[in-house]
């Protein structure tokens, strides 16, 4: 049964939800400056190895927060048993898919126009392209992000566990898709297993735009594949966002 | 605008009906075999202790578990989203949102169940807040709730779309004999009104306000009738529903 009412109440309860847990307001615009700012200022004296990595850095942080954000939120609905309500109404999957997608971009969109901003303009990080350009991939990393969150709380009881899942699935992603060294350095076989995490796209969409001041058209076969990767996840997220 | 109706729900069918249903949790068979048939408009106690397959029974009738074997129709057709209107689920655990008050809750949940037009919605949700006795304390949010309030809501939320069956798991767990007496009075007025009500539950207080009531027991009924047929079941005058309980409790072991 399609709602657009029911999708547009879900959305509105996650915002409401996000803007009164204070702590999570200030993780989610003070935790990625506080990460920015160690970086950005201890690379002060290197500036081109800083504007070489920025990209990447950027990338990951939003791709980071949202999913720590929506894994334990969706974990929260099921175990305070409101997801099982839930279901119990005729709540369908894609009411709670695009409902929560659209709550947590709002956030996501502010975050990272924030990242970016401190980014650009504080720790003066130089870059060509255009500002949007670069949004429009931070977004498409978020809606991956939200997706892979929802999917990755099947499988976590408890935050603990959830904790556990970044260990496996970012920590990975972020050695692998170049944020430390240039997907290029690393060994072929890595090379090749960077190919199945979106943020090696991501980070290869960034750079082409930030250092070369590349166009969205240029990087479309980047932007097809997070494309890919995001439709991906939400099926997957779709698939088992029922069970508890 | 959908106002929750019977829709395409003749008259004719019972509110419940249960044959041969069998569930397991993996090896671990739950309910080994239910036949049940409620019939409109009463108030059904599924008494048992715990572990005995109540809220798994509920879980079935809900859709949120498939059975194993047999069936089990509400009003005719199996548990599934195109029933959802018409049914009020209270669940053992309160499942409210802890950040959002007493009418954001049931705001939310009653557009859930479709209720979708602003104004109708929010007369909803004044009513059932009246009917809670929790209209002062609409703007309070939950974490500021004590537990009996919390359920308070957990029921409304059942109630807000003014469905044809309720389904309550241990609504009355840990309520004071006052709650008690004023959730037992709202649903005797829901029953008068043509609603079906099933409540499961472990104590005995419970039992004697049910207009029929089943004794479950290792994930069978064991026995269903009145709370005096039952207590007559004993063979000795004035036997309590307890002792009932246990009589055949035991006969069935």
């Amino acid at each position: 049964m399609m709602s657009i009412d029911r999708k547009m109440a879900i959305a509105a309860r996650i915002v409401k939800e996000i803007r009164r847990d204070r702590r999570s307001v200030a993780m989610i615009i003070g935790a990625p400056i506080i990460v920015m700012a160690l970086i950005g200022f201890s690379f002060q004296d290197q500036k081109p190895v800083l504007n070489q990595v920025a990209p990447a850095l950027i990338a990951t942080m939003a791709m980071f927060f949202v999913f720590v954000l929506t894994a334990i939120s969706f974990l929260r609905e099921r175990s305070q048993g409101t997801l099982e309500r839930l279901v119990s109404t005729a709540v369908s999957r894609s009411d709670l898919l695009v409902g929560y997608l659209a709550g947590f971009l709002l956030f996501a969109l502010i975050q990272s126009i924030i990242i970016l901003s401190f980014t650009l303009f504080v720790i003066d990080v130089e870059y060509s392209g255009k500002i949007w350009d670069i949004v429009f991939i931070l977004l498409m990393v978020t809606i991956t992000s939200v997706s892979m969150g929802i999917f990755v709380s099947t499988f976590a009881k408890n935050e603990f566990q959830v904790v556990q899942f970044i260990p496996l699935l970012i920590t990975p992603q972020i050695f692998l898709s170049g944020v430390i060294l240039p997907t290029s350095q690393l060994p072929g076989y890595f090379q090749t297993l960077g190919g199945a995490f979106p943020l090696t796209y991501a980070n290869r969409a960034l750079h082409e735009i930030m250092l070369k001041g590349a166009s969205l058209s240029d990087v479309s076969t980047e932007i097809g594949i997070l494309v890919l990767f995001a439709l991906g996840m939400l099926v997957a997220a779709a698939v088992t966002v029922r069970k508890t | 605008m959908t106002i929750p109706t019977s829709t395409g729900i003749t008259d004719m069918e019972p509110a419940i009906s249960i044959s041969g249903l069998e569930f397991s949790f993996g090896n671990r068979p739950v309910l080994k075999g239910i036949e049940l048939e409620i019939p409109r408009g009463i108030a059904f106690g599924v008494l048992g202790a715990n572990g005995a397959g109540k809220t798994t029974l509920v879980r079935l009738l809900i859709g949120r578990l498939a059975p194993g074997n047999g069936t089990a129709l509400i009003f005719g057709q199996p548990p599934g989203p195109a029933l959802a209107d018409s049914i009020g689920y209270m669940p053992q655990l309160n499942a409210l949102y802890e950040s959002l008050s007493v009418r954001e809750n049931l705001d939310f949940f009653a557009r859930m169940l479709g209720l979708s037009n602003k104004d109708h919605r929010s007369a909803s949700v004044d009513r059932v807040m009246e009917v809670v006795g929790l209209s002062e304390r609409a703007d309070s949010v939950m974490a500021e709730l004590s537990g009996g309030m919390r359920q308070r809501v957990s029921l409304g939320v059942a109630l807000v779309h003014e469905p044809d069956l309720l389904l309550l798991d241990e609504p009355t767990v840990g309520l004071d004999p006052e709650l008690r007496a004023s959730f037992w009075e709202h649903f005797k007025k829901l029953t008068e009104a043509g609603t079906t009500i099933l409540i499961s539950s472990h104590t005995m207080d419970d039992a004697a306000h049910c207009d029929t009531l089943g004794f479950m027991r290792d994930g069978r009924f064991i026995a269903t009738g009145t709370p005096d047929e039952l207590r007559q079941s004993t063979g000795k005058p004035d036997s309590s529903l307890e002792d009932a309980f246990l009589h055949l409790s035991r006969a069935s072991a």
